[in-house]
Protein backbone atom coordinates (compact mmCIF):
# COMPACT_ATOMS: atom_id res chain seq x y z
CA UNK A 1 0.00 0.00 0.00
CA UNK A 2 1.51 3.32 -1.05
CA UNK A 3 1.87 6.06 1.56
CA UNK A 4 -1.04 8.50 1.50
CA UNK A 5 -0.69 12.21 1.07
CA UNK A 6 -1.18 12.73 4.81
CA UNK A 7 1.61 10.30 5.53
CA UNK A 8 4.03 12.06 3.22
CA UNK A 9 3.00 15.35 4.79
CA UNK A 10 3.65 13.93 8.25
CA UNK A 11 7.12 12.99 7.16
CA UNK A 12 7.86 16.47 5.85
CA UNK A 13 6.75 17.89 9.20
CA UNK A 14 9.59 16.32 11.10
CA UNK A 15 11.49 18.67 13.25
CA UNK A 16 15.03 19.21 11.96
CA UNK A 17 16.24 18.84 15.54
CA UNK A 18 14.67 15.40 15.85
CA UNK A 19 17.02 12.72 17.06
CA UNK A 20 15.75 10.19 14.56
CA UNK A 21 14.02 10.55 11.24
CA UNK A 22 10.93 8.71 10.12
CA UNK A 23 10.00 8.06 6.55
CA UNK A 24 6.84 7.04 4.72
CA UNK A 25 7.54 3.36 5.39
CA UNK A 26 7.57 4.02 9.14
CA UNK A 27 4.32 5.90 8.89
CA UNK A 28 2.65 3.12 6.91
CA UNK A 29 3.80 0.57 9.51
CA UNK A 30 2.22 2.73 12.23
CA UNK A 31 -1.01 2.81 10.24
CA UNK A 32 -1.05 -1.00 10.15
CA UNK A 33 -0.32 -1.20 13.87
CA UNK A 34 -3.16 1.23 14.66
CA UNK A 35 -5.53 -1.05 12.76
CA UNK A 36 -4.24 -4.17 14.51
CA UNK A 37 -1.56 -3.79 17.15
CA UNK A 38 -1.24 -7.56 17.48
CA UNK A 39 -0.51 -8.23 13.80
CA UNK A 40 2.82 -10.03 13.57
CA UNK A 41 5.74 -8.72 11.52
CA UNK A 42 5.05 -11.16 8.70
CA UNK A 43 1.41 -10.04 8.35
CA UNK A 44 2.42 -6.38 8.28
CA UNK A 45 5.22 -7.12 5.81
CA UNK A 46 2.84 -8.87 3.43
CA UNK A 47 0.34 -6.01 3.51
CA UNK A 48 3.00 -3.40 2.78
CA UNK A 49 5.20 -5.37 0.39
CA UNK A 50 8.16 -5.33 2.77
CA UNK A 51 10.19 -8.07 4.44
CA UNK A 52 9.44 -9.13 8.01
CA UNK A 53 12.99 -8.13 8.96
CA UNK A 54 12.43 -4.59 7.72
CA UNK A 55 9.19 -4.33 9.68
CA UNK A 56 10.85 -5.64 12.82
CA UNK A 57 13.84 -3.29 12.46
CA UNK A 58 11.66 -0.26 11.80
CA UNK A 59 9.40 -0.94 14.79
CA UNK A 60 12.36 -1.44 17.10
CA UNK A 61 14.01 1.74 15.86
CA UNK A 62 10.91 3.84 16.52
CA UNK A 63 10.48 2.23 19.94
CA UNK A 64 14.10 2.91 20.82
CA UNK A 65 13.64 6.55 19.82
CA UNK A 66 10.66 6.71 22.25
CA UNK A 67 8.36 7.58 19.37
CA UNK A 68 6.28 4.43 19.29
CA UNK A 69 4.66 2.07 21.75
CA UNK A 70 2.26 -0.64 20.71
CA UNK A 71 0.23 -1.24 23.82
CA UNK A 72 -2.95 -2.62 25.26
CA UNK A 73 -5.08 0.20 26.56
CA UNK A 74 -7.42 -0.88 29.32
CA UNK A 75 -10.75 0.61 30.22
CA UNK A 76 -11.18 2.54 33.47
CA UNK A 77 -13.84 0.00 34.45
CA UNK A 78 -11.42 -2.89 33.98
CA UNK A 79 -9.55 -1.48 36.96
CA UNK A 80 -12.77 -1.05 38.93
CA UNK A 81 -12.86 2.72 38.47
CA UNK A 82 -16.52 3.54 38.10
CA UNK A 83 -16.47 7.19 39.11
CA UNK A 84 -14.51 9.75 37.11
CA UNK A 85 -14.21 13.36 38.15
CA UNK A 86 -12.65 16.22 36.37
CA UNK A 87 -11.43 18.70 38.97
CA UNK A 88 -10.22 22.18 38.13
CA UNK A 89 -7.98 23.62 40.82
CA UNK A 90 -6.93 27.17 41.48
CA UNK A 91 -3.97 27.70 43.73
CA UNK A 92 -2.75 30.40 46.04
CA UNK A 93 0.54 31.09 47.74
CA UNK A 94 2.47 28.18 46.28
CA UNK A 95 3.92 27.45 42.82
CA UNK A 96 1.35 25.67 40.67
CA UNK A 97 3.82 23.02 39.58
CA UNK A 98 4.57 22.11 43.22
CA UNK A 99 0.88 21.66 43.93
CA UNK A 100 0.41 19.71 40.68
CA UNK A 101 3.27 17.34 41.50
CA UNK A 102 1.84 16.68 44.94
CA UNK A 103 -1.60 16.03 43.47
CA UNK A 104 -0.12 13.80 40.74
CA UNK A 105 1.45 11.64 43.44
CA UNK A 106 -2.03 10.63 44.65
CA UNK A 107 -2.97 7.30 43.04
CA UNK A 108 -6.55 8.49 42.44
CA UNK A 109 -5.26 11.29 40.19
CA UNK A 110 -4.86 9.67 36.78
CA UNK A 111 -3.97 12.85 34.88
CA UNK A 112 -2.80 16.30 35.93
CA UNK A 113 -1.97 19.27 33.73
CA UNK A 114 -0.94 22.86 34.35
CA UNK A 115 -3.39 24.92 32.31
CA UNK A 116 -4.12 28.42 31.11
CA UNK A 117 -7.47 30.05 31.78
CA UNK A 118 -9.56 30.50 34.90
CA UNK A 119 -7.88 27.68 36.81
CA UNK A 120 -4.28 26.61 37.29
CA UNK A 121 -4.48 22.82 37.33
CA UNK A 122 -6.80 20.44 35.57
CA UNK A 123 -6.94 16.88 36.77
CA UNK A 124 -8.81 13.67 36.13
CA UNK A 125 -9.60 11.62 39.19
CA UNK A 126 -10.73 7.98 39.14
CA UNK A 127 -12.48 6.43 42.13
CA UNK A 128 -13.93 2.99 42.65
CA UNK A 129 -17.29 4.37 43.77
CA UNK A 130 -18.94 7.38 45.38
CA UNK A 131 -18.15 6.08 48.87
CA UNK A 132 -14.52 6.93 48.15
CA UNK A 133 -15.34 10.56 47.40
CA UNK A 134 -15.46 11.85 50.98
CA UNK A 135 -12.12 10.26 51.86
CA UNK A 136 -10.48 11.62 48.76
CA UNK A 137 -11.80 15.16 49.12
CA UNK A 138 -11.62 15.50 52.89
CA UNK A 139 -8.58 13.46 53.82
CA UNK A 140 -6.34 13.60 50.78
CA UNK A 141 -6.99 16.86 48.88
CA UNK A 142 -7.36 18.89 52.05
CA UNK A 143 -3.85 17.81 53.02
CA UNK A 144 -2.37 19.47 49.93
CA UNK A 145 -1.30 23.02 50.70
CA UNK A 146 -1.83 25.87 48.30
CA UNK A 147 -5.25 24.86 46.96
CA UNK A 148 -7.57 27.85 46.91
CA UNK A 149 -10.64 26.44 45.19
CA UNK A 150 -11.72 23.15 43.66
CA UNK A 151 -14.27 23.01 40.90
CA UNK A 152 -15.31 19.41 40.39
CA UNK A 153 -17.36 18.04 37.54
CA UNK A 154 -18.71 14.51 37.61
CA UNK A 155 -18.13 12.67 34.35
CA UNK A 156 -21.52 11.15 33.59
CA UNK A 157 -20.70 9.74 30.17
CA UNK A 158 -17.77 9.49 27.80
CA UNK A 159 -18.81 9.86 24.19
CA UNK A 160 -15.35 9.72 22.65
CA UNK A 161 -11.88 9.03 24.00
CA UNK A 162 -9.21 8.57 21.39
CA UNK A 163 -5.68 9.54 22.17
CA UNK A 164 -3.13 7.86 19.97
CA UNK A 165 -0.55 10.59 20.35
CA UNK A 166 0.96 10.98 23.80
CA UNK A 167 4.17 11.78 25.60
CA UNK A 168 6.19 8.55 25.65
CA UNK A 169 8.38 7.85 28.60
CA UNK A 170 11.59 5.89 28.18
CA UNK A 171 11.52 2.16 28.76
CA UNK A 172 12.35 1.32 32.36
CA UNK B 1 -19.38 -1.87 45.67
CA UNK B 2 -18.21 -2.37 42.14
CA UNK B 3 -15.56 -4.99 41.73
CA UNK B 4 -12.73 -4.94 39.24
CA UNK B 5 -13.63 -7.01 36.24
CA UNK B 6 -10.19 -8.60 35.90
CA UNK B 7 -9.10 -11.71 37.74
CA UNK B 8 -5.42 -12.14 38.68
CA UNK B 9 -4.50 -13.88 35.41
CA UNK B 10 -6.28 -11.18 33.37
CA UNK B 11 -4.39 -8.54 35.33
CA UNK B 12 -1.05 -10.19 34.57
CA UNK B 13 -1.92 -10.44 30.87
CA UNK B 14 -3.08 -6.81 30.72
CA UNK B 15 0.10 -5.67 32.48
CA UNK B 16 2.29 -7.52 29.98
CA UNK B 17 0.30 -6.27 27.00
CA UNK B 18 0.29 -2.70 28.36
CA UNK B 19 4.08 -2.73 28.28
CA UNK B 20 4.31 -4.23 24.82
CA UNK B 21 1.29 -5.49 22.94
CA UNK B 22 3.50 -7.28 20.42
CA UNK B 23 4.62 -9.99 22.82
CA UNK B 24 3.64 -13.40 21.43
CA UNK B 25 0.97 -15.61 22.97
CA UNK B 26 3.63 -18.29 23.31
CA UNK B 27 5.87 -16.09 25.42
CA UNK B 28 3.04 -14.90 27.63
CA UNK B 29 1.90 -18.49 28.11
CA UNK B 30 5.41 -19.57 29.07
CA UNK B 31 5.90 -16.69 31.50
CA UNK B 32 2.54 -17.16 33.17
CA UNK B 33 2.57 -20.95 33.19
CA UNK B 34 -0.64 -21.41 31.20
CA UNK B 35 -1.39 -22.75 27.72
CA UNK B 36 -1.32 -20.62 24.58
CA UNK B 37 -5.00 -21.45 24.13
CA UNK B 38 -5.78 -19.90 27.51
CA UNK B 39 -3.85 -16.74 26.61
CA UNK B 40 -5.62 -16.49 23.25
CA UNK B 41 -9.04 -17.05 24.80
CA UNK B 42 -8.48 -14.52 27.57
CA UNK B 43 -7.30 -11.81 25.18
CA UNK B 44 -10.25 -12.40 22.92
CA UNK B 45 -12.70 -12.15 25.84
CA UNK B 46 -11.06 -8.98 27.20
CA UNK B 47 -11.40 -7.38 23.78
CA UNK B 48 -14.97 -8.54 23.30
CA UNK B 49 -15.97 -7.16 26.70
CA UNK B 50 -14.45 -3.79 25.79
CA UNK B 51 -11.98 -3.97 28.65
CA UNK B 52 -8.87 -3.68 26.50
CA UNK B 53 -8.03 -2.46 23.02
CA UNK B 54 -4.74 -2.47 21.17
CA UNK B 55 -3.29 0.63 19.69
CA UNK B 56 -0.09 2.22 18.51
CA UNK B 57 0.77 5.33 20.49
CA UNK B 58 3.15 7.68 18.74
CA UNK B 59 5.30 10.36 20.29
CA UNK B 60 5.12 14.02 19.39
CA UNK B 61 8.09 13.83 17.04
CA UNK B 62 5.88 12.13 14.46
CA UNK B 63 3.15 14.72 14.76
CA UNK B 64 3.07 18.38 15.30
CA UNK B 65 -0.16 18.39 17.28
CA UNK B 66 1.49 18.29 20.65
CA UNK B 67 -0.62 20.58 22.84
CA UNK B 68 -3.58 19.32 24.78
CA UNK B 69 -6.44 21.78 24.96
CA UNK B 70 -9.73 21.65 26.82
CA UNK B 71 -12.86 23.18 25.41
CA UNK B 72 -15.47 23.57 28.14
CA UNK B 73 -18.97 23.85 26.77
CA UNK B 74 -22.26 25.01 28.22
CA UNK B 75 -24.92 23.37 26.13
CA UNK B 76 -28.67 23.31 26.35
CA UNK B 77 -29.47 20.80 29.08
CA UNK B 78 -32.12 18.80 27.25
CA UNK B 79 -29.90 18.36 24.20
CA UNK B 80 -26.58 17.56 25.85
CA UNK B 81 -26.19 14.06 24.47
CA UNK B 82 -27.08 15.10 20.93
CA UNK B 83 -24.68 18.07 21.03
CA UNK B 84 -21.91 15.94 22.53
CA UNK B 85 -22.40 13.54 19.61
CA UNK B 86 -22.05 16.37 17.10
CA UNK B 87 -18.82 17.51 18.79
CA UNK B 88 -17.50 13.94 18.88
CA UNK B 89 -18.00 13.73 15.11
CA UNK B 90 -15.43 16.49 14.57
CA UNK B 91 -12.31 14.51 13.58
CA UNK B 92 -9.81 16.74 15.38
CA UNK B 93 -11.60 16.29 18.71
CA UNK B 94 -9.95 13.49 20.68
CA UNK B 95 -12.31 13.17 23.61
CA UNK B 96 -15.79 14.26 24.61
CA UNK B 97 -17.05 13.94 28.17
CA UNK B 98 -20.53 14.74 29.41
CA UNK B 99 -20.14 16.24 32.86
CA UNK B 100 -22.23 17.59 35.69
CA UNK B 101 -20.70 20.80 36.91
CA UNK B 102 -20.18 24.34 35.72
CA UNK B 103 -20.02 23.02 32.16
CA UNK B 104 -21.90 20.07 30.81
CA UNK B 105 -19.57 19.01 28.01
CA UNK B 106 -15.78 18.89 27.94
CA UNK B 107 -14.04 18.38 24.63
CA UNK B 108 -10.33 17.62 24.55
CA UNK B 109 -8.13 17.98 21.53
CA UNK B 110 -4.51 18.03 20.49
CA UNK B 111 -3.60 21.19 18.64
CA UNK B 112 -0.57 22.49 16.81
CA UNK B 113 -1.29 26.20 17.11
CA UNK B 114 -3.75 28.68 18.59
CA UNK B 115 -5.48 29.25 15.26
CA UNK B 116 -6.64 25.66 15.14
CA UNK B 117 -8.04 25.95 18.67
CA UNK B 118 -9.90 29.16 17.85
CA UNK B 119 -11.27 27.57 14.71
CA UNK B 120 -12.44 24.50 16.62
CA UNK B 121 -13.88 26.31 19.64
CA UNK B 122 -15.40 29.41 18.06
CA UNK B 123 -16.08 28.49 14.47
CA UNK B 124 -17.10 24.86 14.92
CA UNK B 125 -18.34 24.18 18.44
CA UNK B 126 -19.87 27.54 19.37
CA UNK B 127 -21.73 27.48 16.06
CA UNK B 128 -23.58 24.28 16.98
CA UNK B 129 -27.24 24.97 17.74
CA UNK B 130 -27.84 24.72 21.49
CA UNK B 131 -24.28 25.61 22.50
CA UNK B 132 -24.47 28.73 24.65
CA UNK B 133 -20.91 29.30 25.76
CA UNK B 134 -17.42 27.87 25.35
CA UNK B 135 -14.24 28.43 27.31
CA UNK B 136 -10.85 27.12 26.32
CA UNK B 137 -7.84 26.24 28.35
CA UNK B 138 -4.51 24.88 27.20
CA UNK B 139 -2.33 22.42 29.06
CA UNK B 140 1.01 24.17 29.27
CA UNK B 141 2.64 21.29 31.10
CA UNK B 142 1.52 17.74 31.69
CA UNK B 143 2.52 16.49 35.12
CA UNK B 144 0.86 13.09 34.94
CA UNK B 145 -0.77 11.21 32.13
CA UNK B 146 -1.33 7.52 31.62
CA UNK B 147 -1.98 6.67 27.98
CA UNK B 148 -2.56 3.05 28.90
CA UNK B 149 -5.80 3.67 30.73
CA UNK B 150 -8.71 5.15 28.85
CA UNK B 151 -12.34 4.78 28.05
CA UNK B 152 -12.78 2.21 25.31
CA UNK B 153 -15.71 3.64 23.45
CA UNK B 154 -15.91 1.63 20.28
CA UNK B 155 -15.48 -2.06 19.71
CA UNK B 156 -12.19 -2.72 17.99
CA UNK B 157 -11.72 -5.47 15.46
CA UNK B 158 -11.51 -8.77 17.28
CA UNK B 159 -8.31 -10.60 16.49
CA UNK B 160 -8.18 -13.68 14.38
CA UNK B 161 -6.50 -16.60 16.05
CA UNK B 162 -2.75 -16.45 15.64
Amino acid sequence: MKPTFEERKAVRRQSPTAGATFDATDVSIIRELRANGRANNQQIAERLGLTATTVSTRIRRMEDANQLRVVAVSDFSAHGFNVLLRISVSIDGRPASDVAHELAALPEVVAAHLVTGGYDIDMLVALHDFDDLAGFLLDKLSGVHGIRTLSPAIVVDIIKYQFDVAPIEGKA
Amino acid sequence: MALPQLDPLDTQLVDMLARDARVSNRRMAAELGVTEGTVRGRIKRLQQDGLIAFTAITGFQLERRDRLAFINVQAEVDRVREIAGVIADIPSVNAVLITMGQFNITAMCLIDDLDSLVELASDNILAIKGVHHVETSIAVKTIKYNARMAKITKPKVILEDD
